[in-house]
C-alpha cells in the first residue's frame, strides 16, 4: 500500500512555515500565535486532503454568495485599522474575508471554467463579471493587493483553462487603457504609492520611508546577510511592517543574498510541485484548482518579493507562509491541501502494460 | 463524506503527466518571474550592497556628539563671571521621521509646521541631527519628552548655555558665544568645528576661544527606529575647557562702571570708558565701556527686534569703546610732547616758556585755552595748567617728525596685543599718512601736505592724533613705572580641569620710552601740581576724602575737524601713589566738555574706592 500524497509540496510548505516562524522570532513578533495558526492551517491541510475536492463543484454558486456576504459584512461590520476595513470578528477570532476570498475565487473560477472545455467569449466576459465583484468589494475597502491578487488570480486561470491569446489580449489592452483612468479610481495613498515607486525620492520620510527602509535592509544583508537574530534593521524596527509586508526584507537582511535565492528556489519548487498536480488531475477541475493555487501563490510571491526590493509598487500583500497572520496562512494551507486533495485523487492505472524495465531503468536514472 | 480510499494506491501506476502547452508556459512563466526577483536581489545585495549597508548603520547607529562644558571666566580672586546653565533642545534626524509627525511636534512646541518642514528640508544630511527649536520650556521639554516613544527620530537633547554674571558690567570684557557663522567654520573646520557647534564671537570668550572650547567627545549608539538608546558601541568622553581666571577685579570692575555711569548721568552724558591697569604688571583690573548690552540675549537666542534694537542705537552699544573707540587724546597727550621736548636737549626742566593767549604761525592764530597770558612758566607748571601756547612752542621745537617717534615710543598707534578681538590701533599721523588721505590727484596740494599748524595742533594731542582708553592707560602707566609700556593683559591664569596650570600671565615690556629717568620725572611732576593745585582738580580730591598722591592730566579733545566751537570728549588720565605707583587709570567722556568736571571726578570715584578696598584688591 503506497500512499498517494505529493510529499515534497507538504514539505516545501513546511520549510516555508519555519523559516517564517524564524524570522518572526527575529523581528521580535508574536511568533507562538504565527505557530498556533500554522497548527491550524495544518488541520486545515489535512482535512483539504481528505475531502474530496470534487463534491466543492456543485457548491460553488454557494462559495460565491458566502465570498460576497463575507465582504459585505467587512463593510457593515468590519474592524478598521491603519486606515482600512478589513477585518470581521468571527467568534472572537478576527477574520480577514479579503484573505479567504483568494481560495473561495479560485474554487469558484474552476467550477466555472470546467463547464466548458473551450473559452468562448461569453464565457471569457462571464468569468471576468464573477471576479469584478468580489475585487470591486476589496478593491473599496481599500485592499489595493488582493484586488490585484484576485485580477491576477483570474487572469492565470483563464489562461491555464485555454482561453485564446485574442481574449487575454484583450484585457491587457484594457488594463493598459485602464492606467491613465486608474489614478482617479484609487484613494489617495493608493495613488501616492504609486507615485513614489515611480519616484521614491519625492518623499524620503513619508510614504517612500517603507520602501527606502526595505531597499536598505535587503541591501544591507549582502551575499550572506547578518545571520539569524543578527539584523540591525529588522530587529531594530526600521523596517515597517517588519513582519507582514516587508517579511521579506527582514528574511534577507538576515540571510542574504544566498538565502534569498533558496527561499525563492523553495517557492519555486512549490510553485513546480502545484502545476504537476495539475498536469496529473483527474478532471478539468482538479487541474484548474491546482493551477488557480499556483497563480494566487505565484503572484503573491512577485509583489510581495517584487515591492520588498523595489520592482513593484508597494501594495499590502502577505508572503504566503512566510508573513504573520491568521487568515492568511490558514487559507494558504487549505489552498495547498485542496491541490493534495486532487493529487491523492490522480487518475491511476490500475492494470496498465509495465513498460519495458530496460527502458524504465534508464528512464530512471536519466531522470536521477 | 470523506473517503478514505484514493489515498492509498492499492496498485497500478500513475499515468504520464499531461504537461499541455498552457501549463509548461506557466511553469516557464513561474520560473522566469522567480529568476526577475532573484536578478534584482542580487543587484540590490551585490551592487547597491555597500551602499545600502552604510545606510543601514546610518539608520541605526547614531553618532552623537557629547559636548564639552565650556569653561568657566573668574575674576582675579576666583569669582565666576560665567555659568553653564542647561537648555533643552527640540532636535530630530530627518531620515528617521514620518512626515506626520511635524504636525504633531508643532502643535507641542508652538513653532508653525512649515517653519519646521522648511528646516527638514533644508538639511543637507537627513541622517544628521538637526535643532528645530532651541531652549524649549519645561512644560515643552515634559511634552515631547512624553511622546517620544511615538515620535521616531524625535529626541531632546540637553546641552549648556552660557549665562553671564552682571552682563552690562562685565559684558564688554567677557563678550559672548553664538553659532558658528559659514565664514568662521571655513576657517575653523581645520581645528575640528562642527556646523552646529558655538563659538566665541567678542570679548574673551573670543579671544580665549581655543582655552574655553574644551574639546567635544563622542559615542556611537546603538538605536532602535524609535530613537531608543539599546547599546552604546564606541564612547569617547569629552574634555571641558580651561578655567580662565581674568586679572580683573570684579568688586573694581563694578565700581568703575557705577562711577562712570554715575558721571555720565551727572552730566547728561551717554556713553564713555574707564581702564585701571597695575603700572608695574599690565594687568587690566577693571575695564568698562558704557553703554554696555545684555549679553545673555544673545546666548539665548536674541530675537531680531532685539538686535536690530542693539545695531541702531546711536549710542552704539555694541562698540566696546575701550579698546575699539579711538578719540584724540587733547591734552592727555601733552606729557608726550614734555619727554620730548626735554629728552631732545629743547628745554629743560627749568626753562621758562611764555604762555601767551595765542601763538601766530605764519599768519595763522592758534590759541590757549585761556583768553589771557598765563605768564612764564616751566614744563611741569605748563603741564599744570596745561598751556596749550607753551607746547605748541615746543612742538615746533621737537618737530612732527621726533613727536611721532615718542608718541609711538608711549603706546600710540598700536593696537594692544590684549586677550580681546577687534583692538584698534589709534593713529600716530606722519607727512606721508596726511598726503596718503588725499585723493592721487590732489597728492601734492597745499591742504595734503603736512604743514607747521599740524605740528602745533599735534604737541597737544590734536592733529590727526587718535588714541583709545586702553592706549591712554598703558600709556599713563609706562608714566607711572618711569618709562616702560607694558603689553597689558586680561588673563591672570588658565587651568585645565585637573587644575594645572596652563597659561599663566607675565609682565612683557612691549617698549621702553627714550627717555631719562630724570626726564620722565620732570613730566610725572608736572602730573603730581596738576592734581595738586589749589583750585579745580584737587577740589575732588578733597570732596571725595582721597589724599591727592599720584598724578593726573586731564584733556579735553575737540573733534570733527578744526576752527572753534568743535564739539569735544573729555579725558581723564592718571596714576596712584606717586612714589610707587600701584594703580594707573584712563577716563574718557564721549562728548564731554569740561574734562576737569566731567571725567576727573569719574577716576577720583574710582580711586576712591580702589583705596578704601586695598585690602580685597590686593590681599
Amino acid at each position: 500500500m503506497i500512499l498517494r500524497l505529493d510529499r515534497r509540496q507538504p514539505m516545501l510548505a513546511a520549510l516555508l512555515a519555519v523559516v517564517g516562524v524564524m524570522t518572526m522570532f527575529s523581528a521580535g513578533a508574536d511568533w507562538l500565535r504565527q505557530i498556533v495558526w500554522i497548527a491550524l492551517g495544518a488541520a486545515a491541510y489535512v482535512a483539504a486532503t481528505i475531502y474530496d475536492y470534487r463534491r466543492l463543484r456543485p457548491l460553488a454558486p454557494a462559495l460565491y454568495a458566502v465570498m460576497l456576504v463575507l465582504l459585505l459584512a467587512v463593510h457593515l461590520v468590519g474592524h478598521a485599522a491603519l486606515g482600512a476595513r478589513r477585518w470581521l470578528s468571527v467568534a472572537g477570532f478576527p477574520l480577514e474575508p479579503s484573505e479567504l476570498s483568494k481560495l473561495l475565487l479560485v474554487i469558484v473560477l474552476a467550477a466555472y471554467l470546467t463547464r466548458d472545455e473551450r473559452i468562448t467569449w461569453r464565457g471569457f466576459t462571464g468569468a471576468l463579471g464573477l471576479v469584478a465583484a468580489p475585487a470591486a468589494l476589496v478593491l473599496v475597502q481599500p485592499d489595493l493587493g488582493t484586488t490585484i491578487v484576485l485580477l491576477a488570480v483570474a487572469l492565470g486561470m483563464l489562461f491555464i483553462a485555454g482561453a485564446r491569446p485574442a481574449q487575454l489580449g484583450a484585457v491587457v489592452t484594457a488594463g493598459v487603457v485602464a492606467i491613465p483612468i486608474l489614478p482617479h479610481l484609487l484613494h489617495g495613498y493608493q495613488r501616492r504609492r504609486l507615485e513614489i515607486f515611480l519616484d521614491p525620492t519625492q518623499d524620503p520620510l513619508g510614504a517612500g520611508y517603507n520602501l527606502l527602509q526595505a531597499r536598505i535592509a535587503v541591501g544591507s544583508g549582502g551575499l550572506f546577510g547578518r545571520g539569524w537574530l543578527h539584523g540591525l534593521q529588522g530587529q531594530l524596527g526600521f523596517v515597517p511592517e517588519r513582519t507582514t509586508d516587508f517579511v521579506f526584507a527582514t528574511y534577507a537582511e538576515q540571510f542574504g543574498l544566498l538565502g534569498g535565492v533558496l527561499l525563492l528556489a523553495v517557492f519555486g519548487l512549490l510553485l513546480l510541485r502545484l502545476l504537476r498536480t495539475a498536469s496529473v488531475a483527474p478532471d478539468r477541475f482538479g487541474e484548474l484548482l491546482a493551477g488557480g493555487v499556483f497563480a494566487m501563490v505565484l503572484v503573491q510571491v512577485v509583489e510581495n518579493v517584487g515591492m520588498n526590493i523595489g520592482l513593484l509598487p508597494i501594495a499590502g500583500i502577505p508572503l504566503p507562509l512566510i508573513s504573520y497572520g491568521g487568515s492568511a496562512t490558514i487559507t494558504t494551507l487549505a489552498a495547498l491541501g485542496l491541490v493534495q486533495s486532487v493529487m491523492v485523487r490522480r487518475r491511476h492505472v490500475v492494470f496498465q502494460e509495465r513498460p519495458i524495465p530496460l527502458l524504465g531503468t534508464i528512464r530512471r536514472r536519466a531522470q536521477a | 463524506m470523506t473517503s478514505w480510499g484514493p489515498l492509498f494506491q492499492l496498485g497500478g501506476v500513475a499515468p504520464r503527466p499531461r504537461w499541455s502547452l498552457r501549463l509548461v508556459s506557466a511553469a516557464a512563466l513561474a520560473v522566469g518571474l522567480i529568476g526577475v526577483l532573484i536578478f534584482q536581489l542580487a543587484r540590490l545585495d551585490v551592487t547597491d550592497g555597500p551602499q545600502l549597508a552604510a545606510l543601514a548603520r546610518a539608520n541605526s547607529i547614531r553618532h552623537v556628539v557629547l559636548e564639552a562644558d565650556r569653561g568657566i571666566i573668574y575674576d582675579r580672586h576666583g569669582a565666576p563671571l560665567v555659568a553653564n546653565s542647561p537648555e533643552w533642545n527640540l532636535t530630530v534626524i530627518p531620515a528617521g521621521m514620518r512626515s506626520s509627525e511635524l504636525a504633531e511636534l508643532s502643535s507641542l512646541v508652538g513653532v508653525p509646521e512649515q517653519t519646521m518642514a522648511a528646516q527638514v528640508l533644508a538639511a543637507r544630511d537627513g541622517y544628521a541631527s538637526l535643532t528645530l527649536k532651541t531652549n524649549l520650556t519645561e512644560a515643552e521639554e515634559l511634552a515631547v519628552s512624553e511622546r517620544l516613544p511615538d515620535l521616531p527620530g524625535v529626541y531632546i537633547a540637553q546641552h549648556a548655555i552660557r549665562t553671564y554674571v552682571d552682563p552690562l558690567v562685565f559684558g564688554h570684557v567677557l563678550g559672548y558665544v553664538g553659532p558658528i557663522a559659514a565664514p568662521e567654520l571655513k576657517r575653523l573646520e581645520a581645528e575640528g568645528y562642527q556646523p552646529n557647534e558655538t563659538v566665541g564671537k567678542v570679548g574673551v570668550e573670543a579671544g580665549l576661544e581655543s582655552f574655553l572650547r574644551g574639546s567635544d567627545g563622542w559615542a556611537d549608539e546603538e538605536v532602535d527606529a524609535r530613537g531608543q538608546v539599546v547599546n552604546v558601541i564606541a564612547m569617547h568622553p569629552p574634555t571641558p575647557g580651561d578655567a580662565v581666571f581674568l586679572t580683573i577685579d570684579a568688586a573694581l570692575q563694578r565700581a568703575t562702571a557705577a562711577s562712570l555711569a554715575a558721571g555720565l548721568a551727572r552730566d547728561g552724558k551717554t556713553a564713555g570708558a574707564s581702564v585701571v591697569v597695575d603700572p608695574r604688571t599690565g594687568e587690566v583690573l577693571a575695564m568698562v565701556s558704557l553703554p554696555g548690552y545684555d549679553t545673555n540675549l544673545f546666548t539665548h537666542g536674541i530675537s531680531q527686534a532685539d538686535y536690530s534694537r542693539l545695531l541702531n542705537d546711536p549710542n552704539k552699544p555694541l562698540l566696546n569703546r575701550a579698546i575699539a573707540g579711538q578719540y584724540a587724546p587733547g591734552s592727555t597727550f601733552k606729557m608726550v610732547t614734555a619727554t620730548a621736548g626735554l629728552q631732545e636737549g629743547k628745554i629743560t626742566a627749568q626753562t621758562l616758556l611764555n604762555c601767551p593767549p595765542y601763538l601766530d604761525v605764519n599768519g595763522w592764530i592758534y590759541h590757549n585755552w585761556a583768553s589771557y597770558s598765563l605768564g612764564y612758566m616751566n614744563v611741569a607748571k605748563a603741564l599744570a595748567t596745561s598751556c596749550d601756547t607753551f607746547f605748541y612752542q615746543v612742538a615746533a621745537m621737537v618737530g612732527d617728525v621726533t613727536l611721532a617717534k615718542y608718541a609711538r615710543a608711549y603706546g600710540f598707534g598700536t593696537a594692544k596685543d590684549i586677550e580681546l578681538p577687534g583692538v584698534m590701533p589709534g593713529l600716530v599721523p606722519d607727512r606721508i599718512w596726511k598726503q596718503l588721505q588725499c585723493g592721487v590727484p590732489d597728492l601734492n596740494s597745499d591742504a595734503c601736505r603736512w604743514n607747521e599748524g599740524d605740528t602745533i595742533t599735534f604737541g597737544i594731542g590734536q592733529s590727526y592724533l587718535l588714541t583709545t582708553p586702553l592706549n591712554q592707560a598703558v600709556y599713563v602707566a609706562a608714566l607711572a613705572n618711569g618709562g616702560h609700556v607694558l603689553k597689558p593683559t586680561l588673563v591672570a591664569s588658565v587651568h585645565d580641569i585637573a587644575g594645572r596650570s596652563v597659561l599663566k600671565s607675565q609682565t612683557v615690556v612691549t617698549d621702553t620710552v627714550p627717555a631719562s629717568a630724570a626726564n620722565i620725572m620732570a613730566v610725572r611732576e608736572g602730573m603730581r601740581e596738576e592734581i595738586n593745585r589749589p583750585y579745580n582738580m584737587n577740589y575732588w580730591f578733597r570732596a571725595a576724602g582721597v589724599p591727592a598722591d599720584g598724578g593726573g592730566k586731564t584733556g579735553t579733545a575737540q573733534w570733527g575737524g578744526s576752527g572753534l566751537d568743535l564739539p569735544t570728549h573729555a579725558w581723564f588720565v592718571f596714576f596712584a601713589p606717586y612714589a610707587q605707583p600701584e594703580i594707573s587709570l584712563s577716563v574718557f567722556v564721549e562728548r564731554g566738555e569740561l574734562s576737569e568736571v566731567e571725567a576727573a571726578p569719574i577716576g577720583v570715584d574710582i580711586m576712591k574706592f580702589y583705596r578704601a578696598n586695598l585690602g580685597t584688591i590686593r590681599p
